[in-house]
């Protein structure tokens, strides 16, 4: 499975002695988005934490492009072309939308660049073209989403991980997230999204797979997950 | 009530004590990166500020350099330091995320450092006398000493490039976004342990351009350093712990506190004022005086 | 702890408590030296109280110290309580249970005074620093005390005759265990549940209906008792109480040390710490007198490199990862 872009086998996730995650196997394949959705406390945040290097895992193995990056420290995992936009976005509030993006593409991979980079994101993200000496802690919370995202995208990364885009955002800007999502992949991201949104995260999704308290449930493309009666049942509110 | 004195007299206790407190200020600035990366209270960083003072001491009795001159020395050479306290004492407690551990390891150097001193240069109080150390100069109309004069133009300029530094460099961003959010950092690529041997350098540094200035205006001994890290840590609250403008500006308030206390009360009143202050400002303002107030999310 | 380690406790304690009658023992230097090392030991459990097992890293034990030290001697060379009886049995404040008492509570309403404001408006580093100013404070207003303090010079106990250490060693012994099985029982009990649970994770603890600022102050005013009582201790030792000698910031610094090098958030932890660290620190003094403070630092930031974890290991020490 050498064109597997990430891979991660029998992945077993602790807090303290409280585990989180019990072998859990998923792949997300290059070019794809991948949906991954479940209720919550369901381990989701935990499995995005120990693929960037934010947790350790106790067993089990992440693979990147066929190298394993277990016992990497997270800077070393970004170096290696993976972007994590984190629940609650993770933003530095006190610095500026510009050097929030600058920061972006702080890795030597992507530093030398920084100024075609930026022009880039700008084209993209408009908004934040304008808003560029702001802090971005006075950013609307779809403006922050936004920044959050770009400043991802600042360095090219192989794999971008989203972790819940859309909370706490108004339905509208719910929307254009999940279109800036699709504008991404157009232009050949890959994407491992959370969402809380299932509904609409399978349907944006190539593949997505459920997660059951610690635990792989289901999984299946994104059109098949959406009409799976269970799935209807447990996460979209649907009555039988 | 008292009179108030007359103006001149206002004057110059504010010039005294805005000079005196931008020592403190220094020494904040320090401790205000230190703690930003690693949230590390350096204790050890008054000693180290003496220690430069003795340093700089030796320097101008052993070999003759001029205090002033030594900075050319002094602070490449903390830099250095600095980066080798990091690499060899605190990366490893760092890693851990043990907080306890960095904290008394900064006690263990504190001690360590004061005793190397008394060891090496007695514990008799020392200073640095030079040709100018007695000049006086005129400063908004009023008398002021030529070395505490320099002392603060050492405690600007100090601070000065910390923030140029800080603003305009990727890597002083980088050291600024470590401050506010390690995860985030390092998600973008920012090695902790760089990031945390860089504030170590430059808060070394910033304590060996403060050693210069407390050699030059003040007597001191080996033990004077942990008072002075005590005002450093008042200076660091009154700015706002994190904001490094804000640390010489708390560091100069907490001088001109003094100053007026000392006139106004009496000496031995000056620290459980500078104290009480300290804790109003921890539980009202922890923010520090000198931030905008900020709305969060 | 296991059944043998709780015997192998209750007889080192049994022989402690019978060396004092071993033949030339009280005049051997180990004796004054253990009376130390009970005294550290008491200071390093109500660190580790509100440290350890509390999660709240305070700077500020050197201020209980002083407090209890000189509620003590003011008790004492005023002779604020027993008037007449006094008069009749000049010894009788010597380790007098009702005076220590009064040291302990002092420095326990201090502690809730200025726990409630600090713990409620402070975490983490700000409430260590507010502890660390607060320390300074209460020194100078005992230096600006005028009278009442003794000012600079501080008190000076009327001492009456003292001929022999043996009392204050088995005080002291007796402190210590008490102070142990105390802390035991209440880590058994369900505020020592409540207060781990806060430790570990103060949102989760709130969520579960604790009230965590109670149990925070309550740890502090805990461990400011424990520190009192050490303080108003030392005070039948020292005799002259200064606001430079109880409001020394080693008062703080070795404990809290000695705590760590032992073992956070462990029983025996601050007893093994006291006891090797305070040997450290006298073998140094004695050895190479000239360097001993030198040694002192050397070894708290060895132990601190290859130790982290202190001596007891299984150190239940917080780990923070920011959230
Ligand atoms: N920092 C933490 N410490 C201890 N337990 C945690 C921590 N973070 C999450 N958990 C637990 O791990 C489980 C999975 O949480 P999480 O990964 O955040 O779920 P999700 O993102 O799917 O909502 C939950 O039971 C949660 O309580
Ligand atoms: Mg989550």
């Amino acid at each position: 499975m050498a064109n597997r872009l990430l891979e991660i086998s029998d992945l077993e996730v602790a807090y303290g002695d409280v585990g989180a995650l019990w072998g859990v196997s998923l792949h997300v394949d290059p070019g794809t988005i991948v949906a991954l959705v479940g209720a919550n406390g369901a381990g989701k945040t935990t499995l995005l934490r120990t693929v960037s290097g934010l947790l350790r895992p106790k067993a089990g193995d992440i693979r990147v492009s066929g190298r394993s990056l277990v016992g990497k420290a997270p800077q070393e995992i970004a170096r290696m072309g993976i972007a994590h936009v984190p629940e609650g976005r993770g933003l530095f509030r006190q610095m500026t939308v510009l050097e929030n993006l600058e920061l972006g593409a702080f890795q030597p991979r992507a530093r030398p660049r920084t100024k075609q980079l930026l022009e880039k994101a700008y084209t993209l993200f408009p908004r934040l073209k304008e808003r560029a000496q702001q802090k971005a802690g006075s950013l609307s919370g779809g403006e922050q989403q936004m920044l959050a995202i770009a400043r991802a995208t600042m360095s090219e990364p192989s794999l971008l991980i989203l972790d819940e885009p859309s909370l706490g955002l108004s339905p509208l800007v719910v929307q254009q997230m999940f279109s800036l999502i699709q504008t991404l992949h157009g232009q050949g991201v890959t994407i491992l999204l959370v969402e809380q949104n299932i509904h609409q995260a399978l349907k944006v999704a190539d593949y997505a797979f459920v997660l059951q308290t610690g635990s792989l449930a289901m999984q299946g493309t994104g059109a098949e997950l959406i009409a799976d009666p269970e799935i209807q049942k447990a996460y979209m509110g649907v009555l039988e | 009530m008292f009179n108030l004195p007359p103006p001149e007299i206002l004057l110059q206790l504010s010039l005294n004590g805005a000079l005196g407190g931008a020592m403190y200020g220094v020494a904040a600035v320090g401790l205000s990166l230190i703690f930003g990366t690693m949230r590390l209270i350096f204790l050890a960083q008054g000693a180290m500020i003496i220690l430069a003072a003795y340093f700089v001491r030796a320097l101008f009795y052993g070999l003759g350099i001029d205090p002033f001159l030594s900075l050319l020395i002094v602070v490449p050479v903390g830099l250095v330091v600095g980066w080798l306290i990091y690499q060899g004492l605190f990366r490893k407690a760092a890693a851990e995320e043990d907080r306890n551990v960095s904290l008394l390891i900064a006690v263990g150097l504190m001690f360590l450092v004061q005793n190397l001193m008394t060891v090496i240069w007695g514990g008799n109080t020392a200073g640095v006398v030079t040709s100018y150390t007695a000049t006086g100069i005129e400063l908004l109309g009023v008398r002021t000493s030529f070395t505490r004069s320099m002392g603060f133009l050492i405690a600007l300029a100090g601070t000065g490039l910390v923030m140029l530094f800080l603003r305009k460099t990727i890597v002083g961003k980088a050291v600024r976004a470590a401050s506010e959010d390690m995860d985030a950092a390092t998600l973008m690529g920012i090695s902790p342990h760089r990031v945390n041997a860089i504030a170590f350098a430059i808060g070394i540094s910033l304590a060996g351009a403060a050693g210069v200035a407390v050699a030059t205006t003040f007597p001191f001994n080996p033990f004077a350093g942990f008072i002075f890290s005590l005002k450093a840590l008042v200076a660091l609250a009154l700015g706002g712990i994190g904001n490094v403008t804000g640390a010489l500006a708390g560091g100069i308030l907490l001088g001109l506190i003094e100053a007026y206390v000392q006139f106004f009360i009496s000496g031995g009143w000056t620290n459980a004022i500078a104290y009480g202050v300290f804790l109003l400002v921890l539980m009202f303002k922890p923010e520090g005086l000198f931030s905008r107030p900020y709305k969060k999310a | 702890m296991s059944r043998a380690l709780q015997w192998i406790a209750v007889l080192v304690v049994a022989a402690l408590a019978l060396l004092p009658f071993v033949p030339g023992a009280v005049d051997a230097y180990y004796f004054s030296f253990l009376f130390f090392v009970f005294l550290y030991a008491i200071m390093a459990q109500s660190w580790n109280l509100v440290a350890g097992y509390g999660g709240q890293i305070s700077l500020g034990s050197h201020a209980f110290f002083g407090l209890g030290a000189y509620t003590t001697a003011i008790l004492w060379s005023g002779n604020y309580l027993w008037g007449s009886l006094y008069d009749a049995h000049p010894g009788m404040y010597y380790f007098d249970p009702v005076t220590m008492l009064f040291g302990g509570l002092v420095a326990a309403v201090a502690a809730v005074f200025i726990g409630l404001p600090l713990l409620s408006k402070l975490h983490g580093d700000y409430f260590a620093l507010g502890t660390l100013g607060f320390g300074e404070i209460v020194k100078v207003l005992f230096v600006n005390g005028g009278d009442f303090t003794g000012g600079a010079f501080g008190i000076v106990a009327p001492a009456s005759a003292f001929d022999t250490l043996r009392p204050h060693y088995w005080v002291a012994l007796g402190l210590m265990v008490a102070t142990a099985l105390a802390i035991r029982a209440l880590m058994r009990s369900r505020y020592g549940l409540a207060l781990i649970a806060v430790r570990d994770d103060e949102m989760a603890a709130s969520a579960n209906g604790i009230d965590t600022l109670k149990v925070k102050v309550a740890a502090f005013a805990g461990s400011a008792f424990i520190a009192g009582v050490a303080g108003s201790l030392y005070t039948y030792y020292i005799f002259h109480v200064g606001p430079d000698s109880v409001f020394d910031l080693d008062w703080m610094l070795l404990p809290l040390m000695m705590t760590v090098v032992g073992g956070t958030g462990t029983l025996l932890g601050p007893i093994l710490g006291a006891l090797v660290m305070y040997a450290v620190f006298d073998l140094a003094r004695i050895v190479v007198p000239d360097y001993h403070p030198v040694i002192s630092g050397l070894t708290i930031i060895l132990a601190m490199l290859f130790l982290p974890k202190g001596m007891m290991r299984l150190g239940v020490m917080q780990r923070r990862k920011s959230a």
